[in-house]
């Protein structure tokens, strides 16, 4: 029996066929303009409820960190902890760079990933992610969005230090 | 025979359309599927990890014969979850034995920028991917190109997924790859779905 290397497999387009196309038709087709105009609306509605809504991620993170840095030793409610800080930082992350909050997007994004990817250190943790949640909740009482410019290098700064000192 | 003239643009009508959304974050979720009904879309599934997707993949594959449960027809995916990565979704869809479940469009929707995580995704058999933030017309162009420019599934030792190569462009140099005309199978028609 021959033996083939590699099997190229041509595939009837049924996705043509459910909206009433045949599957031949090379026809590009597009979603209409208006419901693209919607879909960028609801974006824009949902980012006008950023503020707040990450406010109230900030102030969860707040509550699980508080609790976090009481458990003075790695234990499995720590590490249940630690993942739910993950979560929520990724969830400020998703929705800061969304709505354009690109400082807190940058910094939940850079807890987020410290959390990941870093081996345990208690004593760093507690610096680290102290200067995380300082700096994402400065920037939201400041409203500062853009990740670049003088409070956004001053803030980044803090950080960077914080992470080179214990890291 | 289309019922459409070749040089109107086609508007798509998606009301006969199942999408499966995997996302973790209840904020991208809502907002996602909030997109997917300004466009149309007739049925939109939800869940946040890979495990969830699993499940209501292989109910509606279960199902699929029943006229109450409808097929999914694109699967949207988040990369990154921590209860259950894309990652480990892709690979599961990829390496089904079912035909209606391995052939499925999957779109990668990714915060991750990093050429690393796009070719990953793309190696495990990726349609497409969109990179978060995402906007209507980003999200819009990914479902489109999934319908419109289907490519033919390539199965290999270490890859069954896609075609990577999106377009066939005339080269004049030498022939590098490795494998002979004679070592390609080519299976047509196969029905999916």
């Amino acid at each position: 029996m021959k033996k083939f290397k590699v099997e190229i497999i041509k595939l009837t387009n049924h996705l043509k066929r459910k909206l009433g196309m045949d599957p031949q038709d090379v026809a590009e087709g597009e979603i209409a303009n208006e419901a693209i105009m919607e879909a960028d609306r609801l974006i824009e509605e949902l980012c006008s409820e950023c503020h707040s809504s990450i406010g109230g991620f900030l102030k969860a993170l707040g509550e699980k960190w508080s609790e976090m840095r009481e458990i003075g030793e790695d234990t499995p409610q720590r590490r249940a902890l630690s993942e739910e800080i993950f979560t929520l930082s990724h969830e400020i992350k998703d929705i800061g760079s969304m709505c354009g909050y690109n400082l807190i997007a940058h910094f939940a994004e850079s807890l987020r990933d410290y959390i990941e990817e870093t081996e345990l250190n208690l004593e760093a943790q507690k610096v680290i992610i102290q200067a995380h949640y300082d700096a994402m909740n400065l920037a939201h009482k400041n409203d500062v969005k853009d990740d670049d410019g003088p409070v956004a290098s001053e803030l980044k700064q803090l950080v960077k230090v914080a992470i080179k000192k214990y890291k | 025979m289309s019922i459409f003239k070749k040089d109107e643009p086609v508007l798509y009508d998606l009301s006969e359309m199942t999408i499966l959304l995997v996302e973790d974050s209840h904020y991208m979720q809502s907002l996602m599927i909030l997109m997917l009904k300004a466009f149309g879309v007739g049925d939109i599934m939800a869940c946040s990890n890979a495990q969830e997707a699993i499940d209501i993949l292989k109910v509606t594959q279960a199902r699929r014969k029943s006229r109450y449960v409808t097929n999914v027809d694109i699967v949207l995916t988040d990369w990154l979850m921590p209860a259950g990565p894309g990652e480990d979704l892709l690979k599961w869809i990829r390496s089904h034995k079912d035909d209606s479940i391995r052939f499925l469009p999957v779109v990668v929707v990714s915060a991750y920028t990093t050429e690393k995580v796009v070719s990953r995704a793309r190696d495990l058999g990726a349609n497409e991917t969109l990179v978060k933030p995402v906007s209507g017309k980003g999200l819009a162009s990914r479902i489109c190109a999934v319908i419109d420019k289907a490519r033919p599934f390539v199965s290999i030792d270490d890859y069954f997924g896609p075609d990577r190569r999106r377009q066939s462009l005339e080269f004049e140099g030498p022939d590098r790859r490795m494998i002979k005309q004679e070592q390609v199978k080519v299976t047509r028609e196969k029905t999916v779905g």
